[in-house]
Parts: C-alpha cells; sequence; structure tokens
C-alpha cells in the first residue's frame, strides 16, 4: 500500500496537484459539506495512522485525506488545523498565491513521447545509456512469456489506434503548438501595444514640454529684441520729433529774416525814389538844354574820332 | 469462461464494486482548470479557444433566454467527447455503449425543452406540430405524424450514441479478431484485414467527435424551438 508521502510522481502531472487543483474551484458549501464528512471518518482515520497498516481499513478511508484541498478545510475549525499538520507532507511547494511562480515554458522533457527523461537520468549512472532500454525490452518479453500480457485481437486495435494517435501527434503537433503560441503571442502583442502606445504618447509629450521649456528659456531673449525695437522706434521717433523741431524753428528764424531783408528793401527803394524824385525835380529846364547841347557836341566829337579811325 | 463480442460492453465490476462510476468521473481529471493565470500554457489556451469556439458555435443563433443552457451543453459536450474518445483505447470501457446511460442524458434534457416551451409560450410550442404551408387536407395526419416524431426525439437521440459507439466498437472488435485469427495463417490477408482496421479507426475516432457534437447541437436545435 504506497504511502501518502510516496505519491510524488513527475511534477508536471503529480497527483495531488491535479487533484488539489480539481477541487480548489470548489464552493464554500461543497467543502462544508466535506468537511462534515470528514469530521465523522476523523475517528475511524486517526485509527488507521495511528495503526500503521491500513490494510484493515478499507482504502476509501484513507483516500478521502488525499482527495481534500488543504485550501477548502482551512476554514473549517479545530479539524482544518489538524488536517493542514497531517497532510503537510503532501505540499511541495511555498504555500503563498501571490505572486504567482512563473509558469514553466515547456513541459516536462520526455523520450519518445512517453518516457520521463528523469528515469534515463536515473538509470545512467548504474546501467549506461542502453539501460532503460534494457528494462524495457525486458519487462516487454517476460509479461509476453509469462502471458500477463495476452496477445489477442485487441493489440491489432491498439496497434492501430497507436499509429492512429502517433500519426496524428507528428504530423499536426507543431501546428496546433503554434497555434496556441500565436493566441498567447497575440494576447501579449495586444497588452504590449497598449503598453507601448502609452509609452510613446508619454514619451512625446514629455519631448513637448522639453520644447516648450526651451521656448520659454528663449522669450527673454524674444522679450529683449522687442525691447530694442522698441527703443529703436523711440529713438526715431525722437529724432524725428528733434528734426521736426529744427525745421519749424528755422522756418520762424528764416521769416524774420525774409523780414528783414524786405525791410531794408523797401527802405532803400524808398530811399532812391525819394532821391530820384528830388533830382529829377531840382532839374531846371535851363540846366536840361545845357546837357542835352553838351551830349550832342560829345557825340559829334565822337562819331568824328570813330570816322577817323575808321578810315585809318 | 467462453467470451462473446458483446462482453466489451459489459458493465465492470471489480469486488462488487461498479467501475463505470470511476470510467465516468476519471475523465474530470483531464481537463484543466483555468488557473489564477492571464497567460496560460498551451494545453489550457487550446482548450479555451476550443470552448469558446464551442460555445459561440452553439448558441449564436439562439435566442438570449437559451444562454442559461451553455454550460449545460459545454460540460456535456466535452464529457461526451472524452468518454467517446477514450474508448477507442484498447482495453478501456466505453460508458456512452450503455443505453442506459445515453437514455439518461437525452430524455431529461429533451423533457426540459418540450417544458420550458409549453410553459412558457405554448402556442409557439404546439404550433411547431404543423409545419407551414401543408394542403388543409393533410393537416390531422401531419400534426398526429409530427407528435409521434416530437416524441420519439429523445428515443432517436439516445440511441443513436449507443448504436454508433456500440456499431464502432463491435467492428473494431470483430476485424481485429479475424486480423488476429489470419495473421498465422495467411498473413497478406491478415495485412489487408489491418489496413481496414487502421482505416476502421480513423472513421471511428470522427464518429465519436461527430456523435457527441450531433447529441449536443440537435439538444441545442430542440431548446432553440421552445426557449
Amino acid at each position: 500500500m504506497l504511502s501518502v508521502g510516496q505519491l510524488k510522481t513527475h511534477h508536471s502531472f503529480s497527483v495531488e496537484f491535479v487533484i488539489s487543483r480539481c477541487f480548489a474551484g470548489f464552493s464554500r458549501e461543497t467543502s462544508l459539506r466535506l468537511c462534515r464528512r470528514a469530521r465523522r471518518g476523523r475517528n475511524k482515520k486517526q485509527g488507521a495512522r495511528r495503526s500503521n497498516n491500513s490494510a484493515s481499513q478499507p482504502s476509501v478511508m484513507l483516500s478521502r485525506l488525499i482527495v481534500v484541498s488543504v485550501n477548502s478545510l482551512k476554514g473549517c475549525g479545530p479539524i482544518g488545523a489538524g488536517l493542514v499538520h497531517a497532510s503537510r507532507s503532501l505540499h511541495t511547494s511555498p504555500q503563498s498565491l501571490a505572486p504567482l511562480p512563473p509558469l514553466p515554458e515547456k513541459g516536462g522533457k520526455v523520450r519518445h513521447g512517453i518516457f520521463p527523461e528523469e528515469l534515463f537520468q536515473l538509470l545512467y549512472p548504474k546501467t549506461g545509456v542502453t539501460g532503460p532500454y534494457m528494462l524495457g525490452t525486458g519487462l516487454i518479453l517476460y509479461m509476453l512469456s509469462k502471458e500477463i500480457y495476452v496477445i489477442n485481437h485487441e493489440t491489432f486495435a491498439a496497434a492501430s489506434i497507436g499509429t492512429a494517435i502517433i500519426y496524428g501527434v507528428k504530423k499536426f503537433g507543431p501546428t496546433v503548438a503554434n497555434l496556441a503560441d500565436k493566441i498567447n503571442e497575440e494576447k501579449v502583442a495586444k497588452a504590449q501595444e497598449v503598453k507601448d502606445v502609452a509609452i510613446s504618447s508619454l514619451t512625446q509629450a514629455i519631448d513637448d514640454e522639453k520644447k516648450e521649456q526651451w521656448r520659454v528659456e528663449g522669450r527673454s531673449m524674444l522679450f529683449d529684441a522687442k525691447r530694442n525695437n522698441v527703443a529703436m522706434l523711440l529713438e526715431t521717433n525722437y529724432r524725428e520729433r528733434l528734426h521736426m523741431v529744427t525745421n519749424e524753428v528755422k522756418r520762424r528764424l528764416d521769416y524774420q529774416i525774409a523780414l528783414q531783408n524786405l525791410h531794408h528793401r523797401l527802405e532803400q527803394e524808398h530811399m532812391i525814389n525819394w532821391v530820384e524824385k528830388n533830382v529829377i525835380s531840382s532839374i531846371t529846364p535851363q540846366q536840361e538844354k545845357e546837357s542835352i547841347a553838351k551830349c550832342i557836341t560829345d557825340l559829334k566829337v565822337l562819331a568824328k574820332a570813330t570816322q577817323a579811325r575808321a578810315a585809318a | 469462461m467462453i467470451l462473446s463480442l458483446f462482453d466489451q460492453f459489459m458493465s465492470p465490476t471489480l469486488l462488487g464494486v461498479p467501475l463505470i462510476g470511476l470510467a465516468l468521473t476519471l475523465p474530470w481529471v483531464l481537463f484543466f482548470q483555468p488557473g489564477a493565470r492571464w497567460l496560460n500554457n498551451r494545453l489550457m489556451t487550446l482548450q479555451a479557444m476550443f470552448m469558446n469556439w464551442f460555445v459561440k458555435q452553439i448558441f449564436q443563433p439562439m435566442s438570449l433566454g437559451g444562454h442559461k443552457w451553455a454550460a449545460l451543453l459545454m460540460s456535456l459536450m466535452l464529457f461526451l467527447i472524452t468518454l467517446n474518445m477514450l474508448g477507442l483505447l484498447p482495453y478501456t470501457f466505453t460508458p456512452t455503449t450503455q443505453l442506459s446511460l445515453n437514455m439518461a442524458f437525452a430524455v431529461p434534457l429533451w423533457l426540459a425543452t418540450v417544458i420550458i416551451g409549453m410553459r412558457n409560450q405554448p402556442t409557439h410550442a404546439l404550433g411547431h406540430l404543423l409545419p407551414e404551408g401543408t394542403p388543409t387536407a393533410l393537416i390531422p395526419v401531419l400534426i398526429v405524424i409530427e407528435t409521434i416524431s416530437l416524441f420519439i426525439r429523445p428515443l432517436a437521440l439516445g440511441v443513436r450514441l449507443t448504436a454508433n459507439l456500440t456499431a464502432g466498437h463491435l467492428l473494431i472488435q470483430l476485424i481485429a479478431t479475424a486480423a488476429f485469427v489470419l495473421f498465422p495463417m495467411m498473413p497478406s490477408i491478415a495485412i489487408l484485414t489491418s489496413i481496414l482496421l487502421f482505416l476502421l479507426t480513423l472513421l471511428e475516432i470522427a464518429v465519436a467527435m461527430i456523435q457527441a457534437y450531433v447529441f449536443v447541437l440537435l439538444l441545442s436545435l430542440y431548446l432553440q424551438e421552445n426557449v
């Protein structure tokens, strides 16, 4: 009779793991019902454990200990702690649920599809590479020769369904595995895409913010330039107004000068006219006749001089 | 004791313990529970994909009231497919070859659909007894015929599954026996028989899956009519 502690098999298919996972989804009511049944069978179970010989008890009693999950019994009062302690030999992994350890990428390594690699490693030190094959051959021949396994029509049926299964697995195995991987990859890719889009948008936001900060730094230069512009405008305006003022003042002064000149000229003309008027009025007719006669004699003299010169 | 060909269908017992209970419940361990993980391993992904696809297939044409049956029909489908496929392995017992099991599935489920139909929409359910466009003279005859066909449904469901699987297993056994017996005498004929056996096995794999699917599909159709 296998004792409870020897139930360890290949890690990905250990029986207690599978059964406890199967029953882990039980509701509270079901687990309480199981608990009550376990409590009723407790005395019998303790008797079985104490006597250390479970052959006297039917095997179904001990199997109840194995079958009921630890999780569903923890809340069962005084019995829970006792059972948890008793089944501690079944615990092969840390009990915490989070963070979950990562699932292994691939299943356990197997040779020829069914025999775990650990068997070959186990036998290698003692029997070398051919050990497990000799064991297999020996077992098969033993079972055939002692007629523990009888060849009958079922052997042929087994051969044919075995061929069908092996053919199916070999042909469609990689395709199906790739399909499963693709589904998982798509799931991861979708989540990754969300993450990537978020990251890229945030990076973009950071860059934009940095650009804005750079722009803000340049704003002082902008203000300086603007200030310079304004100063220049003011200066220009000032100069213009200065120029205008100068022009106006010059105009005013020119006017005054022109006025003075006008005065001067007017006075001069007036004086000349007065002098001329007086002189002309002072000329008597006697003087006039004398001056005219003098002019005529002068002219005759000049004409004679010119004739003489021309003739010469 | 002399084994007849039908002894493979005897419900197995060991020391008075009916092992059919074991045969019915052990396939449970073959299905993986979705754990607390977002990303699963390949088997879990494939199983989840299959279940999603199947439920969508069956329940897309169904109105909303029938969606309550999704868990029941999905688990029935998984159960039947597993039992059928496991039964193809040598030295296994297929519970679905027992008429009692198949009728135990077919009659209550079919009756449930009929009662649901009669309770919620009795006129509509009774209206199914007369197909559209029948000539007036044929109406009484047709109603009787349709009623008979309605009551034959559970029988048909159960017997279809039983007969297909039993016939398949029986044929496998017969042809395997023939190959086994011919093998020492006429090896070439035995090889032909083995080839026939192989093809039959392929057929049986297909039949196993198809029969389970048909069972569940027909139930979903009956539900669609009545929900």
